[in-house]
């Protein structure tokens, strides 16, 4: 009972709002007989109840509540559909999160694949090397499988390094005149030796187990992978070859340099051979394999080695070819395991078994062949060949020399066309005009190019005669022996005979006017009457033989007259026109110009000169650039464009900031939001 | 809870528009007497409610189990009431807020006025849980598991609570009896 009284007003409640079990409800009933304190309580908590019931009931929401919400949420959360939405919704999925961030990742690596794809072929086209060379050398093959395979992998680790230990040629020996020696070091795998190498190595791989497997892949499964790469890298199948004749200064060193270069080119040399001359030079030829990315740059490298007599360079496409016999061999090596299947099989008559057999051997024939084909032209493929002969220098002494001489002539004459014609009607039995030309062009200005031929002991009195058609600007002569088996610079040759050849003579005839004048002079003329002087100095330069090319005549707003003048006169003329312009005004600004040309003969006092003349008028003392007024709209003008300077500076320091700033806020705002957020929730 | 009314929290969390609908139908009348019960006012306290519905769905994937979603939407109409009570205090005196929302007759206006003042000095809880009762006759069990309370506190609550009232109302009480 005290449990009651001590906290009746929990059980008071309880009764009021009908949670009291049937027995409570009893034991506070026998309490509120026996307590008058409590029986008070009872009937105020009776009372408080019915009041606040009363009160509360008016402050209920109103029966359409609900729907006021719902009208009220639709309004303010409008539905909004479409794929942006729900991706945004999806978004917010962890499991959605992860997936997404995987897919970037992965993304990620495929792009970098693509870009890392090109350097993993080359360690792949090592191994495929590498290989080979374990087919080529059953020795080392006997050796043990796994050394062999590695002591191959390190000699194509120095050939990529360019580092070549006994591999690639040694120096080669020195070699008394009539022995030849031939070094030969070949990857090429011929048609004949790669099958019974690739047998032998399947049955190595099956001596060494499955657990040396992993480590020692078959030929074949190495062949695979490469031709995908390189598939994958480029489709084509081109075998690139070339040769080259060198002249060298010595055999040796050029092998040497040779060597070097091909080990630089990630190749190396295949074939050298030499032979002794009568005369003690040598004479040989070296094969070199390189990879054919590198074969232009490697030819480039070659030519510096000496004098290069004769290049070609070839490329032959064997890509359709190549990947017709792949599909013939895969399609005869399913007709082969069709005949097995069949002999297996199929009990019939001897003689359809032996037909059968017979077939197959075909079939096995065709398959080894094809197999040969492929592989040779994987070779070829890989590698390209550059074959250089080399020939050491000086091997013939010239018997004869001949001069030749070769000159130019450039000529300015006022009229083209009748001196090209005057030059054509030299040719005679001694003169051959070997070429003759008249071109006008969209201008109407005329040049002419005359070449020819003459006997060289009438070549002076006919290049005198040509010289007098006009006015020399250019003459050159070129003189030229030439030993007349082909090789030039023959030393010690002071005995042999000598013949002149023909004078192979040039000629360019031009107008006057295109002439570049030799001097170049201009001036200025102060005068009050610009008109008038203009005249003057007109009549005064016809007076010495020279001729307006252009003149101006302007008048600004401020009265002054200006007047531009350019003439043309002979040398011979120009001091006496200088003089004649000093009666015409006060000369000012005198600057000359000379063109020295050396070693062209030039005939001086017909040279052109060019005088360009300007002559101006004072005009009114007061021009508009001075007084107040001006003062003040000049410094307006300055001050407002140092605003508008200032306006785009700012302009620009905005336009650089604004970026960074929007990123700021955008930031602090986002940091703002989710602190808050964190905070309410 | 039920597997029907899981499935249905757990479709408006995954952005089930017409889920969440159906749960402002459902639960909006206690959203609002829990902010009554804290503003007492009811301009106020409707203006809570759809401020309150509004964020949920917004917010409504940060509710990792759809078991919590009625309480985690009760949180946010408390605090969201809390917040504009507090708001409220700092503008208007205390007295003024509390105040009979519809004109009655000058003796239950007194009435009112003094249960109103009554109820302002009760602890907060008190009042929402008092509100849950008086709006929405619910019993205790649903009462406490509206407002995350632990089995058997509602009790001692509303014990509380009435007796506070009546004590403070005990006048009135007589003049009444």
């Amino acid at each position: 009972m005290a449990i009651v009284h001590d906290e009746i007003d929990s059980w008071l409640a309880a009764d009021l709002y009908g949670e009291l079990s049937t027995e409570e409800q009893r034991q506070l009933h026998t309490h509120l007989v026996d307590c008058a304190a409590c029986r008070k309580n009872h009937q105020e908590t009776k009372t408080m109840n019915k009041i606040l019931e009363e009160t509360l009931a008016r402050e209920k929401p109103s029966p359409n509540f609900e729907q006021r919400m719902l009208a009220g949420f639709r309004n303010r959360v409008p539905q909004r559909a479409g794929l942006g939405r729900s991706l945004i919704d999806l978004m917010r999925f962890r499991s959605v999160q992860f997936t997404a961030v995987a897919a970037v990742l992965l993304a990620l690596v495929q792009v970098g694949r693509v870009f890392t794809l090109k350097s993993t072929t080359t360690p792949n086209a090592r191994v495929h090397y590498a290989n080979e060379q374990l087919s080529e050398e059953p020795s080392q093959i006997a050796g043990g499988l796994v050394p062999a395979r590695a002591s191959a992998l390190d000699k194509a680790d120095e050939l990529a390094a360019g580092k070549p230990k006994d591999l690639a040629l040694a120096p080669p020996p020195p070699m008394s005149a009539e022995t030849r020696s031939t070094t030969v070091w070949s990857s090429k795998a011929s048609p004949a030796t790669v099958a019974p190498a690739e047998t032998r190595q399947a049955e190595f791989a099956k001596q060494t187990g499955a657990a040396e497997e992993p480590k020692a892949p078959s030929a074949d499964t190495y062949r695979a992978n490469d031709t995908i790469e390189q598939a994958q890298v480029t489709n084509r199948k081109l075998i690139r070859n070339a040769t080259v004749e060198l002249e060298i200064v010595s055999f040796d060193d050029a092998i040497q340099k040779i060597t070097a270069l091909a080990n630089e080119g990630r190749g190396y040399v295949a074939t050298t051979s030499s032979e002794k001359q009568a005369n003690g030079k040598l004479r040989g030829d070296v094969i070199v394999k390189v990879v054919p990315e590198n074969l232009d740059r490697f030819l480039q490298k070659i030519r510096g080695l000496g004098e290069l007599k004769n290049q070609t360079l070839g490329t032959e496409d064997v890509t359709k070819a190549y990947f017709d016999t792949d599909a013939r061999l895969k399609n005869a090596r399913v007709m082969e395991q069709r005949l097995i299947e069949m002999l297996k099989t199929k009990t019939g008559k001897v003689a359809d078994l032996l037909q059968v057999e017979k077939e197959l051997g075909r079939v096995r024939e065709e398959i080894e062949k094809m197999q040969g084909e492929l592989k040779y032209w994987d070779s070829q493929v890989q590698f390209a060949t550059v074959t250089i002969s080399l020939a050491e220098k000086d091997m013939e002494v010239p018997a004869a020399f001949l001069i030749k001489e070769r000159s130019q002539l450039a000529l300015y004459a006022p009229d083209v066309e009748k001196i090209y014609n005057d030059i054509k009607a030299l040719a005679s039995q001694t003169v051959q005009i070997t070429n003759a030309q008249l071109n006008r062009d969209y201008s109407g200005r005329v040049s002419a190019t005359v070449s020819m031929l003459i006997a060289p002991e009438e070549s002076e009195s006919v290049i005198a005669r040509v010289k007098s058609f006009g006015r020399v600007e250019n003459f050159q002569t070129q003189t030229e022996r030439i030993a007349q088996d082909g090789s030039p610079s023959a030393v010690g040759s002071e005995n042999a005979k000598t013949k002149r050849d023909k004078v192979e003579l040039n000629v360019t005839i031009s107008r006057e006017e295109q002439e570049q004048a030799f001097q170049q002079t201009s001036l200025r003329i102060r005068t009050s009457s610009v008109d008038e002087k203009t005249k003057d100095l007109r009549s005064a330069a016809e007076k010495h033989g020279g001729r307006v090319r252009s003149s101006t005549f302007s008048r600004d707003p401020d009265g002054r007259e200006l007047a531009n003048v350019s003439l043309r006169v002979p040398m011979k003329n120009y001091p006496a026109l200088m003089q004649s312009l000093d009666s015409l005004g006060k000369v000012e600004d005198v600057t000359v110009q000379r063109q020295d040309r050396t070693g062209t003969q030039i005939d001086e006092a017909n040279a052109p000169a060019d005088v360009s003349i300007q002559v101006y008028s004072q005009g009114n003392i007061v021009s508009h650039q001075s007084g107040p007024f001006a003062t003040l709209r000049r410094t307006l003008a300055q001050s407002a464009g140092a605003i508008m300077w200032s306006v785009r500076m700012i302009g620009v320091a905005i336009a650089f900031l604004a970026p960074w700033v929007i990123a700021i806020a955008a930031i602090v705002w986002i940091t703002k939001r989710i602190i808050r957020a964190r905070r309410k929730l | 809870m039920d597997a029907s009314e899981r499935e249905q929290y757990r479709a408006a969390i995954n952005g089930d528009r017409e889920a969440f609908e159906m749960i402002i139908r459902t639960h909006s009348r206690i959203l609002f007497a829990i902010a009554y019960g804290i503003l007492q006012n009811r301009e106020e306290a409707e203006d809570v409610v759809q401020d309150s519905l509004v964020k949920a769905w917004k917010m409504r994937w940060r509710v990792r189990d759809p078991e919590k979603f009625p309480a985690w939407l009760s949180m946010i109409a408390r605090h969201r009431a809390h917040d504009l009570f507090r708001k409220r205090r700092s503008l208007r005196f205390p007295d003024e807020a509390i105040q009979p929302s519809e004109a009655t007759a000058p003796d239950t206006a007194a009435m009112d006025q003094q249960l109103h003042s009554a109820l302002a000095t009760l602890p907060e809880l008190h009042r929402a849980a008092l509100t849950l009762r008086y709006f929405e006759d619910m019993d205790y069990q649903t009462i406490e598991n509206t407002l995350g309370l632990t089995n058997g506190a509602l009790r001692g609550i509303l014990g509380r609570a009435l007796a506070s009232l009546r004590k403070q109302l005990r006048p009135a009480l007589a003049s009444t009896d």
